[in-house]
């Protein structure tokens, strides 16, 4: 060990932080990847490494995404999401379950991605990749706290996220999701997905059983609607979706942005709304 | 034209072009079921020893609930070699932890870790499926279950692995109260520790990659206890 | 003129191609723990694919320091490969003259991040192989329920993928040797296993692998670890017999 122990002398003339980093390199040199061992990075694998393991990589995630693959890598999909601005802010509903094929993997599954108190994301596609990727947005906006010393946009919120997942296009990130806050301008909604394609309206709906949600919005949405009947409306796409699609359902979450930030309403049970909504009175032309 | 049974295979299309190609596929799944139950002032993880390959079994013990060197438990199912080398990620971040920070990591936080660490490798996944089992800050049991990309949630009971579409129902009547009317209350001990056993038990009847021993570690303030069982061996 | 440096060819239409499958293969090794120690045991036989056999004369059980044996089968070059890298790490730890010696579970974790280190790259070592051995005075258990080992046997293949048990098989000896070296090793039956048996118990296990594997040989090898060291035995033939079997029902007569 002598020769470790003079390359620990010698490295300290340099200055501290160098030091630092040669004393960690050479404590632990008989390692092959003696600093990967010592000094953990939590940087993401960039573009060359992956091109490096797998000589195709959207290829090789595609295989071992594939059906065929006995070990596969099943990424829980399945969604209705949605968020409609309306007079009184924002309103975003989404249902809670997660599905690996036809497994329910999980019903309780919190689609909503409180970023700070005054964004929100929504979840549908990878879990994973909106969970991590909403929560790098998280910490980005407090960085631009710190050196704008005033809150981020939504505007600019979005388009940070969109630039990040850009960066990945055609890697294999899936995600659709709902950027929502309220800023300086007002109540703010924009989507955005793993394509890099970024959209701003004042109603979306996202996931699997998205259409049995813009069903139920088109009809009943007005902007002048009340907080109330907005909640209600929210709750009301979802239930449908959840009842209609097989991917989507067990809970319905609501929040409300509104100028003080984010407010999360409730969750009720889908299969209880189900048994609400059937006792009410038809519409006429349905009756 | 002939009846071709294979109509997307590039080797019938093209019988003096491509041949078939076979990729390396560096994932494999060795098996096993795992499970975790959070109590009031407990948390629950167990898990099979049983390591498979295809229809052999390689061995009746190797572990894959590890105690971690912050008195939290991680459960790892799905790919062995992964799983080993996973778990030494985590327990190098966690010494470094203890150095910089002078505290060992609190089980919400490794949790956190564990997102980040499992994110990390979105691209070339460890083929694992997590529980982490602990005592968070205010003492209470916690459990967080995670898929092989990092997506994870708290819960208060979660079975993966092999046989984790046999459990799960089972833990949604027992532990859930689902579609009961009645009330979700957390378990005692006792009654963690029975529905435990007798969801491997019956696991290990119906599922062939769920066997041989049982072991579960109870995680309270005060410590970690190990209890082994045995599973049926055929 | 071929140059092995040239950069052309590492453009993305014809990216670099690594090992997809083995060319010259090698079949089963078998390992059992007995009463004194561990045993390994393996033909000679390696085969370009599944039909031609090549050489009958590879030696596949590799004695690494003074207490472990590493056997291999799967692919023989990168088997020479992974011996060769052995022979740098038994080098070097001489060099240090620390009063260290590897043991077998040096070597088994050794192995188990070159094998593992290389499916990362997405280019394995393609072989599965048992490291068996016997460190005087090193203190490791390996359970088995609430049985103690004090012997070690382990497998790594060309994933990573690693295990210790009282009986261990590669290749089709998984399905073939297995239930032998199990019936002769589970719930404690290796403490009365004698050498003399567990040697037995090896030849038959290969003897019936050369009745039905088309890539097995009877010219074998067989290595024994105990406290005394580490043996392996010159190749030598098995005997076999190959008659009618007209006394035994269901073969026809």
């Amino acid at each position: 060990m002598a020769l470790v122990n003079l390359n620990d002398v010698l490295s300290f003339t340099g200055n501290e932080e160098d030091s630092a980093f040669d004393d960690a390199k050479s404590s632990c040199m008989n390692f092959e990847t003696s600093l990967n061992f010592k000094l953990p990075t939590f940087s993401i694998q960039n573009l060359s490494d992956v091109s490096d393991i797998a000589t195709a990589p959207v290829d090789f995630l595609k295989q071992q995404m594939s059906n065929e693959n006995n070990s596969r890598i099943a990424i829980k999909k399945g969604t209705t999401t949605l968020a409609f601005v309306f007079q009184g802010g924002v309103i975003i509903a989404v249902d809670s379950r997660a599905t690996g094929g036809a497994y329910i993997a999980d019903g309780g599954v919190k689609k909503v991605i409180e970023i700070n108190p005054y964004l929100l994301g929504t979840m549908a596609g990878g879990a994973a990749d909106c969970m991590y990727w909403e929560r790098e947005l998280g910490r980005r906006c407090r960085l631009y706290e710190f050196r704008e010393k005033e809150r981020i946009t939504v505007s600019a919120a979005s388009k940070l996220l969109c630039n990040i997942v850009y960066g990945y296009k055609g890697m294999g990130l899936s995600m659709g999701t709902m950027v929502t806050g309220w800023d300086k301008t007002g109540p703010g909604l924009y989507y955005v997905d793993s394509d890099g394609q970024r959209l701003k309206s004042d109603l979306f709906s996202v996931g699997s059983g998205s259409t049995y949600a813009y069903g139920v919005l088109d009809s009943l949405y007005d902007y002048n609607m009340s907080v109330e009947d907005a909640i209600e409306l929210g709750t009301r796409a979802i239930y449908h979706a959840g009842h209609r699609d097989a991917y989507s359902g067990n809970t319905v979450n609501v929040y409300h942005m509104k100028k003080t930030g984010w407010e999360f309403i409730y969750n009720k049970d889908i299969n209880e709304l189900h048994y609400k909504y059937a006792a009410e009175a038809k519409p006429s032309t349905l009756s | 034209m002939p009846y071709d049974p294979h109509p997307n295979h590039e080797g019938f299309l093209n019988s003096v072009g491509s041949p078939i190609q076979h990729r390396f596929n560096p994932h494999t799944d060795n098996g096993g079921t795992t499970l975790a139950i959070a109590g009031k002032d407990f948390c629950l993880v167990a898990g099979d020893t049983r390591q498979s390959e295809g229809y052999s079994i390689n061995t009746r013990y190797a572990p894959k609930v590890h105690e971690l060197s912050n008195g939290s438990v991680l459960a790892t199912s799905g790919m062995y070699a992964d799983s080993v080398n996973l778990v030494l990620n985590i327990e190098t971040r966690l010494e470094w932890y203890k150095h910089k920070h002078n505290k060992t990591m609190s089980a919400t936080a490794s949790a956190q870790m564990l997102m980040t660490v499992l994110y990390q490798k979105r691209f070339f996944p460890y083929y694992v499926f997590n529980i982490l089992g602990g005592v968070d800050e205010k003492g209470e049991g916690c459990v967080f279950s995670y898929d092989p990309v990092g997506c994870y949630r708290r819960e208060t009971y979660q079975a993966h692995g092999s046989s984790a579409a046999l459990i799960q129902p089972f833990l949604d009547n027992q532990c859930g109260a689902k579609h009961q009317n009645i009330k979700e209350e957390l378990l005692t001990l006792d009654q963690a520790m029975k529905i435990t056993k007798d969801a491997f038990a019956s696991a290990t009847e119906r599922d062939i990659y769920t066997g041989d021993y049982l072991e579960i570690f109870v995680i309270k303030k005060s410590g970690v206890t190990k209890h082994k069982f045995d599973l049926k061996k055929d | 003129m071929f140059d092995p440096f040239s950069e052309e060819g590492k453009d993305t239409r014809n990216p670099i191609r690594h090992t997809q499958q083995p060319v010259i293969v090698s079949s089963s090794v078998l390992g059992v723990v007995y009463k004194d120690g561990v045993m390994l045991a393996s033909d000679t036989l390696a085969s370009y694919g599944s039909g031609l056999s090549r050489f009958r004369d590879i030696e596949r059980l590799k004695p690494v320091g003074e207490y472990t044996v590493v056997g291999a089968s799967g692919d023989n070059s990168d088997f020479q490969y992974i011996t060769h890298t052995l022979e740098g790490v038994t080098t070097e730890e001489y060099d240090w003259d620390d009063g260290h010696k590897l043991g077998p579970k040096n070597v088994f974790e050794y192995l188990h991040r070159l094998m593992y280190g290389r499916r990362n790259k997405m280019n394995p070592l393609w072989n599965s192989l048992v490291v068996g051995g016997l460190k005087k005075g090193e203190k490791y258990v390996f359970l088995i329920g609430s049985i103690k080992f004090v012997r070690f046997l382990g497998y790594i293949d060309l994933k990573g993928t690693t295990y210790q048990s009282e009986a261990i098989a590669t290749g089709f000896g998984s399905y073939l040797a297995i239930p032998l070296l199990r019936k002769a090793t589970e719930n404690g039956r290796y403490k009365t296993l004698s050498e003399q048996d567990a040697k037995k118990l090896l030849e038959d296990c290969l003897r019936v692998l050369w009745y039905r594997d088309a890539t097995a040989n009877n010219k074998i090898q067989v290595a024994t670890i105990n406290e005394q060291g580490v043996s392996v035995s010159a190749p030598y033939k098995l005997d076999t017999e190959w008659g009618f079997a007209e006394h035994i029902r269901g073969y026809g007569a």
